[in-house]
């Protein structure tokens, strides 16, 4: 019969104190981890909580597409109101005093933080892929400055378009005031008609990669190819037209014959002057028609192309 | 039409049976209209509008039905109208959409337009010329549009979507447009061009779209159709019969790639690559172009490709960058015919820059970025005109701009871009061309933008917003300078819940600096014009809830004048009879209306609410728009009176654009029910 060595019995007393220490630490780390989870959890408060004291807010929530449970991922399919402001019970316990310990889309916040609480769910639509090249985004744009899922207008808009782009471009408000306009304030076409208000790859946002694509979306007549051709016309539409708006027939950036004298000089008849005199009660007999009327387009028709002239009278 | 409604109802019944959450309302509002103005002034007043003569009834449906699974929107407004829309949406939530629409845009130019000819509207314009107006016949320079379509988009298929979309247009009526009776120097003739178009879009899109990874393929068609591809006339200038060509057919294929991808730091990478071919077809081209085949025909062809790559990036929380790559070309391959058609414009442009912004203390923020452009011309293809070559643009653009928000009811930002253009001339014959044109030489031009935004309370917030745009032009003659300077301010306040108070004021002033236009080099006598608009105009409105819920007053009240002119210096030896100025001077030729109007509307209107579903309305408004134009104002429709000749270059002319002022009084009245 063997007797173990009184140095060994201390290294093995060694190794069951060093298992015991780590099987606590182990447990009391497993316990920490548990506790927290359990914690997160209990951090939600429930849509019905914030329906006590936020009815009418809870009511559009629950007419809105956030509340459809068909929707994978919607917030009604995880915390509610909470998906998007995040945790609420210490917003309750601390009296649900505004802004306090809760997430708010209020117009001081960040905007990257508030862009980021939509996109959390909403980055992956094929209308959002391009915000982050969008002008809106750089600018310091965020979602909530247009959309509110409490209240608004279809999809959800804060406002119908075009007040609701106006807020912000007030001067395009003033052009399409002028008399000679697309039928925006008709409501027929609306900015987002030519618009890509989350972002695109088009000059200005626009929904093509050209303005003249975008043109010819609704004035295919345009498109051509014409034999003969007006390089400008062909180049781009916005070197002849105030596509927002403008005070000159046509949406003209300048009244005819000047435009076109901005470029025609010094051949012909377009360079002469056409004045008070050339108008329909002006005293010349001569070299009249190149005011009144339509002035250079009195003959000039075919002006964006024409397929038998190069002088676009024919 | 009477499809649409029936698919709409269609739709509805389906999901009637399912648990009843429908809410709505529908509305009639009767109208009756008094317009005092002769036929340009009605067309102005109803331009976009159909507006009955005496008024009418207007009815409007707006549907919204919600389950828990399907949802069906309904909208329909000016049932019956040119302007009636339609518009129907529904499908599964998270599964499918569908839409199906239908909208009419009018557009009025002028009504009763006169021309000797017979078939306005059509494309053979017979008839003598005469000068006796009184018995011309008489037509209306307008078109409408009539839009229908219908989309799908696929959501089951996540993270696979898949879209499709169609849209036909059909374009119908009447616009002017003018022809050289002989030329050089010939009468000008105004001509009724029929519209008869039709347009149908075609657009197919799928992809994939799941974090990491962005990927979509588009393909877009258009194709256009003209029922008419010649107009025929008899000259008056010749008495013989000629040809006005039209908008020949075309079509337009399109197809690209979008991607994306998220990269670490927050980054993404995005691209897109797009190719496009566009053909048209023309028989209305000149007879025997083609000598050794006999060819009377023309097929054009364009075709572009473009492609875009961007960087976007937000490795650190207070700084976020962009650098992007851009490149457009267009390549036309329509017929070339020797000593007829030569002209042909080619371009590409490439594009390259880089954008960073940066989150500074105190709420400031900071973005600034440059831009550089190439734009590179081929204008001539089948001779060489070496003083023809249009030249290559070099824009050096840079921007900046500051934001501020430092204190909450203020928000502050400032702008300002430069465009710096070089033109390269590319032969020695162009660069010694005295008449380089405003549009393809250099050009300096900045852009300052500013506003503030003010929101002291929930209830009240104004804002002002002012543009400065100034660009200076190399080219010697034409354009040399414009100014743009635009002011907009707005305000709203609600005061309570007892009203609402609304309101906007708006400046612009536009000049185009002095051209300075020189007459050909026989003569060469310079000449210039400087050409203003100003604007200016405001609105307020207010509703005040007289007693809440029950009876509102609305009023609103608008004003916009523009004012412009044209300032000539013309050298004494232009000031003669053979230029139609025997007799005049500096101060005589001045053009002091050009497009000059004042357009001024008020509103009145009562709402009641009779039951908490039912409410009614009535109103009244009024607007009166001032319309002058030397080019227009003493309007003749033949010049000379005694009719045109050879040499007075004078014209035959419809009257389009004439006497564009009105006075139109309208009282409403409708009844509303909710549900």
């Amino acid at each position: 019969m063997s007797v173990a060595h009184p140095d060994c019995r201390e290294v093995e007393n060694m190794k069951r104190r060093g298992l015991v220490l780590f099987s606590i630490l182990f447990v009391f780390t497993l316990i920490l981890i548990v506790q927290n989870n359990v914690k997160g959890d209990s951090q939600y408060v429930g849509s019905e909580a914030c329906k006590g004291c936020h009815e009418d807010q809870y009511r559009s929530y629950a007419k809105s597409a956030h509340a459809k449970k068909a929707i994978s991922g919607s917030p009604a399919n995880r915390e509610g109101c909470e998906s998007c402001h995040g945790p609420g019970a210490q917003h309750v316990e601390k009296g649900g005093v505004k802004g306090v310990s809760i997430f708010t889309f209020e117009r001081k916040g960040d905007s990257k933080a508030k862009s980021s609480k939509c996109l959390a769910c909403h980055e992956e639509s094929k209308h959002l892929t391009s915000w982050d090249i969008s002008k809106h985004k750089s600018t310091g744009v965020s979602c909530d400055n247009c959309h509110s899922i409490h209240g608004g207008t279809d999809k959800p808009l804060k406002a119908k378009e075009p007040d609701l782009c106006y807020s912000c471009h007030k001067y395009i408000r003033t052009q399409q005031n002028k008399q000679s306009h697309h039928p925006v304030k008709e409501g027929r076409i609306t900015c987002s008609s030519c618009h890509e208000v989350h972002g695109g790859f088009g000059p200005r946002m626009v929904k093509a990669d050209s303005v003249n694509d975008l043109c010819y979306k609704c004035h295919a007549e345009k498109r051509g190819p014409y034999a003969f051709e007006h390089p400008p016309v062909q180049e781009n539409c916005l070197t002849c037209h105030e596509v927002h708006g403008s005070n000159h027939t046509k949406l003209l950036v300048r009244k005819v014959p000047f435009l076109c004298q901005s470029c025609h000089t010094r051949t012909g008849h377009p360079s002469r002057p056409a004045t008070n005199f050339h108008s329909f009660g002006g005293p010349a007999t001569s070299q009249k028609n190149r005011f009144f009327a339509r002035s250079c387009l009195n003959c000039h028709g075919n002006i964006h192309g024409s397929s038998r002239s190069p002088g676009f009278d024919r | 039409m009477m499809l649409v409604l029936a698919i709409c109802f269609l739709s509805f019944s389906i999901v009637f049976s399912e648990e009843k959450r429908i809410e709505g309302e529908i509305s009639a509002i009767g109208s009756y209209i008094g317009v005092d103005a002769d036929g340009g002034g009605e067309a102005k007043f109803t331009e976009y509008k159909d507006l009955r003569e005496h008024g009418g009834l207007y009815g409007r449906i707006r549907l919204k039905y919600d389950t828990e699974k399907y949802f069906l929107h309904f909208r329909a407004s000016d049932i019956a109208y040119d302007t009636q829309s339609y518009k129907l949406e529904g499908g599964m939530w998270g599964k499918f959409k569908y839409n199906l629409f239908y909208q009419g845009i009018p557009h009025n130019i002028t009504f009763d337009a006169r021309t000797f000819f017979v078939g306005a509207g059509s494309n053979i314009l017979a008839g003598v010329p005469n000068t006796n107006v009184a018995s011309w016949n008489t037509f209306d320079y307008s078109f409408e549009r009539r839009q229908y379509g219908a989309g799908m988009a696929l959501h089951m298929i996540k993270p696979f979507f898949f879209n499709v979309s169609f849209e036909r247009e059909e374009r119908e009526g009447i616009k002017p447009t003018g022809v050289a009776g002989t030329s050089p120097g010939g009468i000008g003739i105004e001509l009724p061009e029929p519209v008869d178009y039709l347009t149908n879009n075609l657009k197919l899109e799928t992809g994939y779209a799941k974090n990491p990874l962005f990927l979509s393929f588009m393909y877009f068609y258009s194709g256009f159709n003209n029922s008419n591809t010649v107009l025929h006339f008899r000259n008056p200038a010749t008495g013989a019969q000629d040809i006005f060509s039209l908008p020949p057919d075309n079509t337009y294929h399109k197809g690209a790639f979008k991607g994306a991808v998220k990269l670490p730091f927050q980054s993404r990478l995005s691209t897109n690559i797009g190719f496009s071919k566009g053909e048209s077809e023309t028989t209305a081209f000149p007879l025997s172009l083609d000598p050794i085949t006999g060819r009377t025909g023309f097929d054009g062809e364009v075709k572009t490709l473009n492609y875009d790559i961007i960087l976007t990036s937000n490795p650190l929380p207070f700084l976020n960058a962009k650098v992007f790559h851009k490149y457009y070309k267009r390549d036309n391959n329509s017929d070339i015919v020797p000593g007829i058609v030569e002209h042909f414009l080619d371009y590409k442009v490439r594009q390259y820059g880089a954008e960073v912004g940066f989150k500074l203390p105190s709420r400031f923020f900071l973005n600034g970025g440059y831009q550089h452009v190439r734009t590179e011309r081929e204008f001539i293809k089948a001779f060489q005109d070496p003083s023809l070559v249009l030249p290559f643009n070099r824009d050096n653009i840079y921007f900046a701009e500051l934001r501020w928000s430092g204190l909450d009811f203020m928000d502050l930002r400032i702008g300002y871009e430069k465009l710096d253009r070089e033109a390269k001339e590319r032969t020695p014959q162009a660069d010694a061309l005295p008449n380089k044109m405003f549009a393809y030489d250099g050009q300096d031009r900045d852009t300052v933008k500013a506003s503030v935004d003010f929101f002291p309370m929930e209830s009240l917030n104004f804002g002002f917003e002012y543009r400065h745009k100034r660009a200076e032009y190399d080219a010697a003659f034409g354009l040399k300078k414009d100014q743009r300077d635009e002011f907009a301010t707005n305000v709203t306040y609600a005061f309570g819940k007892k009203a609402k108070f609304y309101g906007n004021i708006d400046f612009a002033w536009i000049t185009f600096h002095p051209d300075l236009v020189r007459t050909q080099a026989a003569d060469d006598f310079p000449w210039k014009a400087k050409q203003k608009d100003n604007t200016f105009g405001y609105g307020v409105g207010t509703e005040i809830y007289a007693i809440p819920q029950k009876l509102t007053f609305v009023f609103q009240h608008d004003f916009l004048r523009s004012n412009g002119n044209i300032d000539f210096t013309i050298h004494p030896a232009l000031l003669i009879a053979g230029n139609g100025l025997g007799g005049a001077n500096n101060e005589t030729v001045d053009i002091m209306r050009s497009e000059d109007y004042t357009l001024y509307s008020f509103k009145f209107k009562t709402i009641y609410h009779l039951t908490k579903s039912l409410i009614a309305s009535i109103g009244y408004a009024y607007e009166r728009f001032s319309y002058r134009d030397d080019q227009l104002d003493n309007y003749q429709f033949v010049n000379p009176p005694g009719g045109p000749v050879a040499g007075t270059n004078g014209a035959f002319l419809t009257g389009a654009y004439r006497d564009q002022s009105y006075k139109a009084h309208l009282i409403f009245g409708g009844l509303t029910y909710k549900f």
